[in-house]
C-alpha cells in the first residue's frame, strides 16, 4: 500500500518537473526567436505618397486580375482619409507585411508565416479557416472565402490576367506584395520596384505614381532614399506590429 | 440484448428521445448545409468571423471542467466519497468535448483539414495549444469514461472480456487524473486567453481573460454536474443519489463565486479609469449597450451573485429546489459570459487610419442554420446524457458500493 503511495507521489514530482522543464525551454526559445535576426538579404517595403493618390482605385482593380480575387473580396481597399485644404485625401491599404505580425503568432496550423525576405504568406493548401488571424489583424487585411469563387474574374483581362492560383471556399487570404511578380522578376535578373514585371500591380498601374516599391536593405532603392528624404508614417506603429508598408502624409504645401 | 421500448403508450421518456432526436434532425440537416454550401449560409462575417457556435464550443467545453475539477479532487485530494460525482462529471465531460469538436468542424472552413493543427504545429498559437489540449483531453476523458461504458448490460452479456478489461481502466484513475488536471488546466485559461492576447482588439487585450474563463470554467462545469444529478434523480427512480454530496459540492461552488466574482470585480474597475479607444467602449457595451441586459442580468446579477448567494446560505443549499435553480443559474451565468465576451470584442472595430483611432461598431444575429445546427449540438449532449443516464448509469452514487467491493478483491494485488 505504501509502496504504491510513494510512486504515485513521484510521478506526480516527475510530471510537475517535466512540465516546468519544458515551459522553460519555450521561454528561452520565444526568447532566442525574438532575438533580430542577423539583416540577410532583402526586405521588400511599400511607400504610398498620400499627397499624389487621387483616389482613382486604378490598383483595386489590377490587384483583383492579377491575383485572380473574387468580386467580392478586396485586399487592397483605398480608403478615405479625411481633407487637406479641399482636397479629399485617400489611404490605399494592403497587407502591412508586419515584421512582428500579430496574424503569423496566431495561426495554429503555420499556414501564416514569414518569408526570408519580409513577406507575410499564406500557405492556402494548409489554412484550415478557423479566422483566427482575420480576428488578429489590426488592419483588416484579410478576408475569409465564405463562397466559392467559380464566376469568371470581371477584372480579366481589361486589369491583367491572373499570376496565381484562385482560393478555395473556407481559406482566409490576403495581398502578399504580388510575391509571384517578384520571384519570378529575380529569376529574371530584374529589380523589383524598377522593372515593372517585377514590381506588385498596384505599383505599377498606378496612373499617378503614387506608390513605390523596394528594398529596405539596399539603401540605393527608392524605398530607402524616400524614407530618408520624407517624413513618414505607418499605420497603428504604436501597436508594435512593425509595418512595411510607410506613408508620406499629404499637407497643406504638397496637395 | 434488446432495449425494449413500450410503444403502447407514449412515455415521458419516449417524447423526450423523439423530440430530442427531431432536434438532432433538424441540426444534422442544416450542419448538412453547411458542408455543402460552404460558410456563407451563416450571418458570419470578415469582422464578424467568429459567432454562435465559438460561443456553444467555448460553453461546453466550460460547463465540462466539472470533470477535471471533480477528478483531481478525488484522486489527488484523496476526496473518494465523490467519486460517484466525478463519474458523472467524467460523462458530460466526454459529451461536451465531443459537443465542442462538432461545433468546430461546422466552424472551420475546411473541416476536411481539421488533423492540421496536430500535424503543423505553431507553438505560438494559444488556438493550436487549445486544439492539442482538448484533443488529448478527450482521449483522457475516453479512457476515463471506459469504466462506464462497461457497464452497459448489453456490452456485459455480449462481450463479458472486453467489458472487463473497459473496468479495469479504472485502475489508472489516478493517472489519467494528473494528465487531464494538466491538460485542462492549459486550455480552460487558453481559450481565455486566445482574446486576451490579441492587440488589436483593446477590451480583450488583458491578461486576465484567462483566469477567468477558468475561475467560471470550474463552477460552471460542476454546477452543470450536480444541477443534471439532481434533475435526474428528480425524473427517474432508477437514479439515487447522495445528496449530502451535491449539497457539499454546491457549498464549494458557492465559493468558487466569490473568487469569480472578485476576479470580475477588478478586471472590470480597472477598465473604467480613462478612455481607451476600443476597450472604453467594450464595456460600454456590457454596462449600458446592448449587451447591457446580458451582462448586468445573466452574468453578474443572476449568474454570480444570486447563486453565490443560495449556495452559500444553509437554508436555501439545503433546499433542493433552490439549489437547483442557484447551479442552473451559473450555468446559464458562465454561457452568458462566453457570448459577451467574444460579441463585445468582435463588435468593436477599431479603425488603423491615422490620427487618434476612432470606434466602429458592428453587428450579428446568427442566421437561421447557425441556429438550427447549434440546437442540434446541444440536442446531441441532451440525448447522450439521458441515454447515459437510463443505460450507463452515469448518475448513480450506489455504484459506490460496487466500486468499493471491486477496490477490496484489487488490493492485495498492487500491494505485492
Amino acid at each position: 500500500m505504501s509502496q504504491s503511495k510513494m510512486n504515485r507521489r513521484d510521478f506526480l514530482k516527475i510530471t510537475a518537473v517535466g512540465v516546468t522543464a519544458l515551459a522553460g525551454a519555450q521561454v528561452i526559445r520565444r526568447a532566442k526567436a525574438s532575438e533580430p535576426t542577423p539583416a540577410s538579404g532583402r526586405k521588400w517595403a511599400m511607400v504610398i505618397d498620400q499627397s499624389l493618390c487621387n483616389g482613382c482605385g486604378y490598383c483595386v482593380m489590377a490587384c483583383r486580375a492579377h491575383n485572380d480575387i473574387s468580386p467580392e473580396i478586396t485586399w487592397n481597399p483605398v480608403l478615405e482619409a479625411g481633407q487637406v485644404g479641399d482636397k479629399k485625401i485617400y489611404l490605399p491599404r494592403p497587407c502591412m507585411q508586419c515584421s512582428q505580425a500579430p496574424c503569423v503568432d496566431v495561426c495554429p496550423v503555420k499556414a501564416s508565416h514569414y518569408r526570408p525576405d519580409g513577406i507575410v504568406m499564406m500557405n492556402y493548401d494548409r489554412c484550415i479557416g478557423c479566422r483566427y488571424c482575420e480576428v488578429a489583424c489590426p488592419y483588416g487585411a484579410r478576408s475569409f472565402n465564405w463562397k466559392a469563387f467559380t464566376e469568371q474574374n470581371p477584372a480579366v483581362p481589361e486589369w491583367g490576367q491572373p499570376e496565381v492560383a484562385r482560393r478555395p471556399r473556407g481559406v482566409v487570404e490576403k495581398c502578399a506584395f504580388c510575391y509571384q511578380r517578384i520571384d519570378r522578376g529575380l529569376t529574371l535578373g530584374m529589380t523589383p520596384g524598377v522593372d515593372p514585371d517585377a514590381t506588385p500591380a498596384c505599383v505599377v498601374v498606378c496612373p499617378v505614381g503614387a506608390r513605390f516599391f523596394g528594398d529596405l536593405n539596399d539603401p540605393e532603392s527608392n524605398v530607402s532614399k524616400l524614407l530618408k528624404a520624407r517624413t513618414s508614417y505607418r499605420l497603428r506603429a504604436d501597436m508594435g506590429t512593425g509595418p512595411r508598408v510607410y506613408y508620406l502624409s499629404a499637407t497643406e504645401e504638397n496637395a | 440484448m434488446k432495449i425494449r421500448l413500450k410503444l403502447s403508450k407514449l412515455s415521458p421518456w419516449l417524447a423526450w428521445l423523439i423530440g430530442m432526436g427531431v432536434v438532432v434532425a433538424a441540426g444534422v440537416g442544416a450542419g448538412l448545409i453547411v458542408f455543402w454550401k460552404g460558410l456563407s449560409v451563416t450571418n458570419l462575417t470578415d469582422l464578424i468571423p467568429w459567432g454562435l457556435w465559438i460561443t456553444i464550443d467555448l460553453s461546453s467545453i466550460a460547463v465540462s471542467a466539472g470533470a477535471f475539477s471533480l477528478c483531481a479532487a478525488v484522486y489527488l485530494l484523496g476526496l473518494k466519497r465523490f467519486q460517484p460525482v466525478a463519474r458523472t462529471a467524467t460523462f458530460i465531460g466526454l459529451i461536451g468535448y465531443s459537443m465542442a469538436l462538432l461545433t468546430l468542424l461546422m466552424d472551420i472552413g475546411r473541416p476536411d483539414r481539421f488533423w492540421h493543427a496536430v500535424v503543423y504545429w505553431n507553438k505560438h498559437s494559444l488556438l493550436w495549444e487549445v486544439t492539442m489540449c482538448v484533443t488529448l483531453y478527450l482521449a483522457v476523458l475516453a479512457l476515463e469514461s471506459m469504466p462506464i461504458f462497461a457497464q452497459f448490460e448489453w456490452l456485459k452479456k455480449r462481450w463479458p472480456k472486453l467489458s472487463g478489461k473497459m473496468s479495469h481502466v479504472h485502475h489508472y484513475a489516478p493517472y489519467l487524473a494528473v494528465i487531464g488536471l494538466g491538460l485542462s488546466m492549459l486550455h480552460q485559461s487558453s481559450l481565455g486567453a486566445v482574446y486576451g492576447v490579441l492587440k488589436a482588439r483593446p477590451f480583450w487585450y488583458r491578461p486576465d481573460v484567462s483566469v477567468l474563463f477558468i475561475i467560471s470554467a470550474v463552477a460552471g462545469g460542476m454546477s452543470l454536474t450536480v444541477f443534471a444529478s439532481m434533475l435526474s434523480a428528480r425524473l427517474t427512480r432508477r437514479v439515487s443519489v447522495d445528496d449530502s454530496l451535491l449539497e457539499r459540492v454546491a457549498y464549494f461552488i458557492g465559493w468558487t463565486l466569490v473568487l469569480y466574482l472578485y476576479f470580475r470585480f477588478w478586471d472590470a474597475l480597472s477598465m473604467t479609469y480613462t478612455y481607451t479607444p476600443g476597450r472604453t467602449e467594450g464595456l460600454q457595451l456590457l454596462t449600458r449597450g446592448p449587451l447591457s441586459f446580458n451582462f448586468w442580468a445573466g452574468e453578474i446579477l443572476l449568474g454570480i451573485v444570486a447563486p453565490m448567494v443560495l449556495l452559500l446560505y444553509r437554508p436555501t443549499r439545503t433546499s433542493q429546489v433552490w439549489r437547483m435553480l442557484a447551479l442552473l443559474l451559473v450555468v446559464g451565468g458562465v454561457v452568458a459570459y462566453r457570448w459577451d465576451t467574444n460579441i463585445s470584442g468582435l463588435m468593436i472595430v477599431l479603425t488603423y487610419l491615422p490620427g487618434e483611432p476612432i470606434v466602429e461598431y458592428t453587428h450579428y444575429f446568427p442566421s437561421l442554420i447557425e441556429v438550427l445546427s447549434g440546437a442540434g449540438v446541444v440536442g446531441y449532449g441532451l440525448l447522450a446524457f439521458s441515454l447515459g443516464v437510463r443505460y450507463l448509469r452515469v448518475v448513480d452514487h450506489r455504484a459506490v458500493e460496487a466500486h468499493a467491493e471491486e477496490k477490496q478483491l484489487t488490493e492485495p494485488a498492487t500491494t505485492d
